[in-house]
């Protein structure tokens, strides 16, 4: 199988032979889209520019777990628990006794050479369900992994079994508080399971094998139990509550896992007890044990191994100090070697972030994969401290699962989205009749816009209002501060911040629409609104030359042009106003975010023509990027315009996405140019820097040949996937985002 | 101080930010329209001629028949497709450019004053900054449009920005030593070493471009040598040779940099109504990585950059 080669691949993508690729691929291709249980060929290096540290068993370790064999031999939790439907017992109750039962009954599984161990191995907590209880789980959250490892389980239960003491919680807290510690008992067994179960495996082990597996052992007998006292024990404590959160089915975040391993590796280096590249190995495995759900299940269209488990590197502590140590660099290392990206990582740079971080961050961005973000941290601080967070709290901020900012462990956080585009539709009639059409002005077409994105967003926050009255999620809960203290569980406004934000894509493609409505109805009167609105109801037919004069004679969003990029912080501006009148109501906090996450795809069957050259059926930009084709001036003016919005205004997000070639960042000038990009990035001012570093020939071959790319990762949106399991409708839309680079 | 013309006007066909092959950090590169050489493998057809010119792009064209309409000819899409038609017929009157919808069309050159090209250059002034990047004059050949050029050089030197000139390094003497000052490094192109072959296939002597080579190394400034090359016409030790001579005459020079020829120019010629072109094949990634050993085998002291 010949790979489509660069020469072939410039012929054929023009306008017409890319599409006939694309679009007239044969469904047998698709259907050959899955890896299912077809044996890899990793014959191959993870990636053939990577440096090889790590060891030949953390490789294949790594290969094992990517190939998604684990993922495969889960199994459904197929018994029952007597107390599942005694109806006498609380709802709590009978989730913390699942737990237990889960801990009891769940397939251990521990592989060999594994230095950090524990799998949550059940199919419905990898479907993010509790199992046994049939109920779903919960998610889109970094839970307080950094308060409980210090203390290890035991301080959590001092800290809960005090609260009980207080006579002051009511019977829901009592309820809630008592299941808790029914959890920490379960932690316990499971703990004590996997513990049992490595000293049958020593008994029949010997030598270099003996002394390795109880070294584990020693490890698992003294965390997640108790506060860890050196490196290993911190990374394989964090592993073992992270892992007993995904046993009942809880999607949770990371968080700043340098920050929270930092000073266990510093110590164990100061005393000698540990080199780096034995540090390296440890969390290396970490990383792995990360990958063991891939292959669950069949994938969904947007890719598989969507766990949202993400970490964030880097940036500045509660007091305003830099973090990034040498764990900031075992996880680049990690990543750029062994090319995971089922753990997205985002790195928080400033103005003093050093130069040596921001150097290995571009090496491994250039491996592509789009595995490591950038956040702007300094904006966003000041965004979050404008909205009401204290400023300590607003430095330590971590992301939800994607990229949404909030404030770790203390948050209960979900977003609703909603699309602003298809409101512009509305407003020029074409999804239903509209009372009038006439406006004389561009003004007075812009303020019906605006009116109807206030009344949508009403329309929201009153959806929001009642939200957050729903189970308690105890094991959740008390990861997250303020449950315990007020007896509340996680979805009932137990934690400090409940936060419900409002997000709306499409406003790239709203404000091009604007545009070119200012310019040919109320400008240059080329025509009139109700002639344009007839052609967008017709989806451009019989109208082709206009459409093309309009896609190719303005320059959009994106282009560094300032009349284009005025008109979106003209909607952004006012969008994030409108929000902003309502930070609070109902104990509910709504941050103004601006995202699709792929819904640009979803979003479709309502969408219409738009004026900015679309047909109803152009799949349209991502999250806050310039829109698909219209970005001609190449990533500096995509950045040079994005980061003319004030930031600060949008305190949950609003990303951008930049593809670049391989060949334009190869050789050192190549890691100075991926700098220089951030470097600007930073001073320009802008949220989140995602670069995927891609070639679209690769993707197209990878389209057509996925058994030759078992691990291709591409950036989504706020996430990787592996590219060969996206569904064809998702493969397109990624490779159409990259065509325009080429 | 001397005085200064403050538009000078010049012809650019193609201005690209985020330009990373042409000299340190993330760039800048501003094509001009123009050359004295016609390299018969010009992957840019369209620099060589110093006037505007038409492209016509069959594959993107949308059959609208804008342009014919509007032809005083009433036939522009027959005659682009033809560089013979377009002498005979063609006024480049520039009419079907203007109402091509899609772009099919396109005016190839457009007059920009210094002041212009150096507000689009300051546009990424911080890229530049935290990139060691800057600017590349490149073409065509800079030089041709001398005026336009040193003027440009002075605009952004004065803001501190590095300059890099890509040159055939076929001018007056003269005229690289007036911008010498201004210029930071040189991409200076040998792409043939061989005097009689060099006039063949460029059309142009080879012994002045070595000569301006020698007279800008003395003067100071930096360069790097650009060698395309191209298997049928210049991938041979003789040449490596000669390359290798000129090298270690040099006191600046700060490396080689190999261009593997590539076919793009064709598409381009064919969008020119250029059908007769020579045509070369590609030198595959062993006959790359080969020539460089070959060059650093005859001197290893010579740095062959990415």
């Amino acid at each position: 199988m010949k790979k489509v080669d660069r020469r072939d691949f410039l012929k054929r993508s023009s306008a017409v032979g890319l599409g006939a690729l694309i679009l007239g691929m044969s469904k047998d291709l698709v259907a050959n889209n899955r890896i299912d249980n077809t044996p890899l060929g990793w014959n191959t290096p993870m990636h053939s520019m990577a440096p090889k540290r790590l060891s030949d068993l953390t490789h294949r370790l790594a290969k094992t777990a990517l190939s998604g064999e684990h993922g495969r031999s889960m199994v459904h939790a197929d018994w029952t628990f007597k107390e599942r439907d005694d109806r006498s017992l609380s709802n709590n109750t009978r989730y913390a006794l699942a737990a237990m039962s889960i801990a009891q009954n769940a397939p251990l599984r521990i592989d060999s050479g594994e230095i950090i161990v524990g799998s949550a191995t059940l199919l419905e907590a990898s479907m993010n369900n509790v199992p046994l209880a049939g109920l779903p789980s919960t998610s889109h959250t970094t839970l307080g992994y950094q308060n409980v490892l210090p203390i290890g389980y035991i301080g959590l239960r001092k800290k809960i079994e005090s609260r009980l003491k207080q006579e002051d919680l009511d019977d829901k807290g009592k309820d809630l508080l008592k299941s808790m510690l029914i959890l920490l008992d379960a932690a316990q067994v499971w703990n004590n399971r996997n513990i049992a179960y490595l000293e049958q495996k020593m008994a029949s082990a010997s030598g270099d094998e003996k002394i390795f597996i109880q070294n584990t052992i020693s490890t698992l007998k003294q965390v997640p139990e108790n506060p860890p006292s050196n490196f290993r024990e911190a990374v394989q404590s964090l592993w073992s509550m992270y892992a007993f959160q995904r046993l009942m089915g809880i999607y949770s975040g990371i968080g700043r896992i340098d920050e929270m391993l930092g000073a266990y590796l510093k110590q164990d280096l100061k005393k000698g007890n540990i080199s780096l590249s034995e540090a390296r190995e440890i969390l290396a495995h970490f990383w792995i044990k990360g990958c063991e759900w891939i292959g669950n299940t069949d994938s969904k269209g947007s890719g598989d191994a969507q766990f949202y488990q993400n970490i964030i590197l880097g940036g500045i502590d509660a007091n305003g100090k830099e973090v990034t140590n040498e764990v900031t660099y075992l996880v680049l290392d990690i990543i750029e070697e062994l090319h995971i990206s089922d753990f997205p990582t985002a790195v928080r740079v400033n103005r003093n972030t050093p130069d040596k971080l921001l150097r290995r961050i571009a090496e491994v961005q250039r491996l592509g994969g789009g595995i490591v973000s950038i956040y702007d941290e300094t904006g966003i601080i000041e965004s979050l401290v404008k909205f009401g967070y204290p400023i300590e709290e607003a430095r330590s901020f971590t992301n939800d699962g994607c990229w949404e900012v909030m404030i770790p462990g203390k948050t209960k956080f979900w977003y609703t989205p909603s699309d602003s585009l298809v409101l512009l539709h509305s407003v020029l009639g074409l999804r239903e009749p509209v009372q009038t059409l006439e406006y004389p002005d561009f003004e007075s077409l812009y303020a019906a816009y605006i009116k109807k994105l206030e009344e949508n967003i009403a329309d929201v926050n009153r959806g929001i209002d009642n939200v957050y009255q729903g189970d308690d999620h105890p094991l959740a809960a008390m990861f997250v501060e303020g449950c315990i203290e007020k007896g509340r569980g996680f979805d009932n406004k137990g934690p400090k911040y409940n936060v419900m934000a409002i997000h709306y894509g499409g406003f790239s493609d709203t404000a091009n629409s604007l545009l070119v409505m200012k310019k040919l109805i109320y400008e240059q009167k080329y025509l009139t609104l109700s002639e344009f609105t007839q052609i967008l109801k017709d989806d451009w037919k019989g109208n082709e030359p206009l459409r093309k004069l309009i896609q190719n004679r303005f320059e959009f969003y994106g282009n560094d042009n300032n009349e284009s990029d005025a008109m979106l912080q003209r909607v952004f501006n006012d969008y994030t106003e409108i929000v902003s009148r309502v930070k609070e109501r109902n104990g509910i906090y709504r941050p103004a975010g601006i995202s699709t996450f792929g819904r640009e795809l979803e979003w479709l069957p309502q969408r219409k023509a738009s004026p900015s050259g679309n047909k109803s059926d152009a799949v349209l930009a991502t999250n806050f990027s310039p829109s698909p084709g219209t970005d001609k001036k190449g990533p500096t003016a995509v950045l040079k315009s994005y980061c003319k919005m004030d930031f600060t205004r949008v305190p949950n997000g609003a990303p951008v996405e930049l593809k670049i070639l391989p060949n334009s960042v190869k050789g050192d000038n190549g890691i100075e140019a991926l700098m220089g990009l951030t470097k600007t990035f930073i001073k320009l001012g802008g949220f989140y820097l995602n670069i995927d570093v891609i070639d679209s020939a690769t993707l197209i071959d990878a389209q057509l040949h996925p058994e030759k790319y078992p691990n291709l990762p591409v950036r989504i949106a706020g996430w990787s996937a592996r590219f060969t399991t996206l569904n064809k409708q998702w493969q397109d839309m990624i490779i159409n985002r990259t065509q325009q680079i080429v | 101080m001397e005085s200064e013309v403050n538009d000078i006007k010049g012809v650019v066909f193609d201005i690209q930010r985020f330009s990373t092959h042409d000299g340190p950090g993330i760039r800048t590169t501003v094509f001009l329209k123009g050359c004295p050489l016609a390299c018969s493998w010009c992957h840019n057809p369209e620099s060589q001629s110093a006037h505007y010119e038409l492209f016509f792009n069959k594959k993107i064209c949308i059959d609208c028949g804008s342009c014919n309409k509007t032809c005083p000819f009433g036939n522009a899409r027959e005659i682009l497709q033809d560089s013979e038609l377009r002498k005979e017929k063609c006024g480049s009157c520039l009419l079907c450019a203007n109402v091509c919808p899609a772009n099919a069309i396109e005016k190839v050159g457009k007059i920009y004053t210094s002041d212009e090209i150096v507000s689009e250059i300051e546009k990424d002034l911080p890229f530049y900054e935290n990139s060691n990047g800057g600017i590349t004059i490149s073409g065509g050949e800079p030089l041709l449009q001398y005026d336009f050029t040193i003027d440009i050089l002075k605009k952004v030197k004065r803001k501190n920005i590095h300059t890099t000139i890509d040159t055939s390094g076929f001018a007056s003497k003269e005229k690289f030593l007036e911008v010498a000052p201004y210029v930071d490094l040189f991409l200076w192109d040998i792409k043939i070493t061989d005097e009689n072959l060099h006039k063949k296939y460029t059309g142009a002597p080879l012994n002045p471009i070595i000569e301006n080579l020698k007279v800008v190394d003395l003067y100071g400034t930096k360069t790097i040598l650009s060698l395309i090359l191209i298997p049928e016409v210049n991938m041979n030790d003789q040449h490596y040779k000669a390359i290798a001579n000129i090298y270690s005459d040099l006191i600046n020079v700060q490396g080689i940099r190999l261009l593997p020829y590539h076919e793009y120019g064709n598409s381009k010629n064919e969008r020119l109504g250029i059908m007769n072109h020579d045509s070369y094949s590609e030198p595959t990634d062993k006959e790359m990585s080969d020539a460089c050993k070959a060059i650093q085998k005859i001197n290893n002291q010579i740095k062959i950059l990415q």
